[in-house]
């Protein structure tokens, strides 16, 4: 059975005796040992643990066990989260000499748990400090639609062995966009779930106040089941949210009905590319969406984001910076430490400024259910990029602009899917579904409808090159 | 900010930045101080407090 079958058509098989998880398993590792040297997603394949753990689970049913609701699929994570033997690279060469993680992240835990069979880990911007995966130590990581290109980031792996078709299912990690740009950029679903709602208990932080972790996917009932899979309480993130996960998979079939849906206007509309705004209409459109709805000084909200991203990362890698600057990538080093020397002042201001704007969000929900904006501003950048890039009369960071329309929304902690739009001979789009703080279900519904519809869709990747 | 306020800063934190760096550093911290700059131009009303106990 091919890797290339979605995660849940993989389980159901393994589950039904009419394929063998070793046989899924194998057939991922060489796809992964064919493929992705042209690709570069991994830095790490565990080909002999996992073909052993799919043994594992083969045996399991074979007792007449329940080998769980993923049994047999192979999935792979961004190199941010512990795996249990591996060194926890975070995308860094200072990490690399660290001792391996004694046990596996919480997430990555659960989704073993479920029966998924961990291949490898994923390729990444220094310490998630990026949007591109231009990875200085240990290269980039190339979009499967188009090798010449970035994948987004910073969890650019984990989006392109899933658009690749190298694995059904991935995590990433998203801070100010890192799982929502690389979704859009490489065409597949992503899902930010709300803050505190997947735990991030053994994963490297980037910035406190706003890491989240989540699952990326080709359709989006993997995307509800690895979620179910993952979210949930968890003592050991002080961050996550007490209460239960309502499960999400049982929402796919109950359509639209009910639930507002609003584009989001203003600062999501400005310093866009034709491409972006074509797709948030085609999606409104397809949905009925005509209300348009605006969250109050987003483009502050940014702002402030990058303020607390900066003096939460460089805080947080302070010793490392004083004893092994030299060692970082010089695409992070020069961030972190300017992020390290900034006021307090400007970062309290920036956390008082997110309490007053998350007030503002939540005013904004009173009307509508569920908001549409662009993921990303321009589909997949070239790798090597210029470092400026003029739209109109402003001059913005090229990669930093990446995020310009998600990290408003992740500062506050709001659950979004990105949505993967592929019009033929084009590179992909996304477009962010964005709903109230745990609301996810009402993510998925809209999500299942506009594939339901055809509007939006992830084929495995086809290069253009 | 220039690479002097850059080398001042860094020092205060027991940070060594070689001279090849601090052009960019500056310029990075120069971007942050202006995002900063944008958040503190809005009038936030006096009570409003950080967020310690954050729930989205």
């Amino acid at each position: 059975m091919a890797t290339e079958s979605s995660a849940l058509a993989i389980a159901d098989a393994v589950r039904a005796g009419t394929a063998r998880a070793r046989d899924v398993v194998a057939g991922a590792l060489e796809g992964i040992a064919r493929r992705d040297p042209a690709l570069n997603c991994f830095t790490s394949v565990r080909h002999d643990a996992a073909l052993a753990e799919a043994d594992a689970v083969d045996r399991r049913l074979a007792a007449g066990g329940d080998a769980g609701p993923l049994a047999g699929v192979p999935f792979a994570v961004k190199n941010l989260f512990d795996v249990a033997g591996l060194a926890t690279l975070a995308g860094s060469k200072i990490n690399a000499g660290q001792p391996p993680a004694a046990r596996d992240a919480t997430a990555v835990a659960r989704l073993r748990a479920a029966g998924a069979v961990l291949v490898g880990v994923l390729n990444m911007d220094e310490y998630a400090y990026g949007f591109t995966t231009e990875n200085t130590h240990y290269g980039p990581t190339r979009n499967p639609h188009d090798p010449t290109r970035v994948p987004g980031g910073s969890s650019g792996g984990s989006a392109a062995a899933v658009a690749a078709g190298l694995v059904p299912l991935t995590l990433g990690t998203d801070t100010n966009g890192s799982i929502r740009v690389p979704a859009a950029l490489c065409g597949v679903f992503g899902l930010k779930p709300t803050f505190g709602r997947v735990s991030r208990a053994g994963v490297v932080p980037l910035a406190w106040s706003f890491d989240h972790a989540g699952p990326f996917a080709r359709d989006v009932a993997d995307l509800a089941a690895a979620y179910d899979a993952i979210a949930g309480p968890d003592p050991r993130d002080p961050a996550c949210a007490t209460s239960a996960a309502a499960p999400c998979a049982v929402q796919l079939g109950r359509g639209t009905e009910g639930l507002r849906i609003a584009v989001l206007g203003g600062h999501f509309t400005r310093l866009a590319g034709d491409e972006a705004l074509a797709a948030v209409a085609r999606v409104a459109a397809a949905l009925r969406a005509r209300a348009e709805v605006t969250l109050p000084e987003a483009h502050r909200a940014r702002a402030a984001a990058q303020v607390i991203t900066a003096c939460e990362g460089g805080a947080y890698h302070l010793e490392r910076l004083r004893t092994r600057a030299a060692d970082f990538d010089p695409m992070t080093r020069d961030r972190f430490l300017a992020g390290a020397v900034l006021p307090a002042a400007a970062y309290t201001r920036a956390q008082r400024f997110r309490a007053w704007y998350r007030t503002r969000v939540a005013e904004a929900f009173r009307e509508a259910d569920v908001l549409l904006a662009p993921t990303t501003p321009w589909p997949a950048l070239p790798i090597g990029a210029p470092m400026t890039t003029r739209i109109g009369d402003e001059e913005v960071f090229t990669r930093g602009h990446l995020g310009v329309f998600t990290q408003p929304l992740s500062f506050v902690g709001l659950p979004v899917i990105s949505v993967p739009l592929v019009a033929a001979g084009a590179l992909p789009v996304g477009v962010q579904l964005i709903a109230a703080p745990f609301n996810e279900a009402a993510l998925f519904r809209v999500a299942a409808q506009l594939e339901a519809d055809g509007v939006v869709a992830a084929p495995v990747a086809v290069s253009r090159h | 900010v220039d690479e002097a306020d850059v080398e001042r800063l860094a020092a205060h934190l027991g940070l060594t930045i070689e001279a090849a760096w601090r052009a960019a550093v500056a310029a990075h911290l120069d971007g942050l101080l202006a995002a900063a700059r944008l958040v503190a131009e809005f009038p936030l009303p006096e009570d409003t407090e950080p967020a310690p106990r954050f729930e989205p």
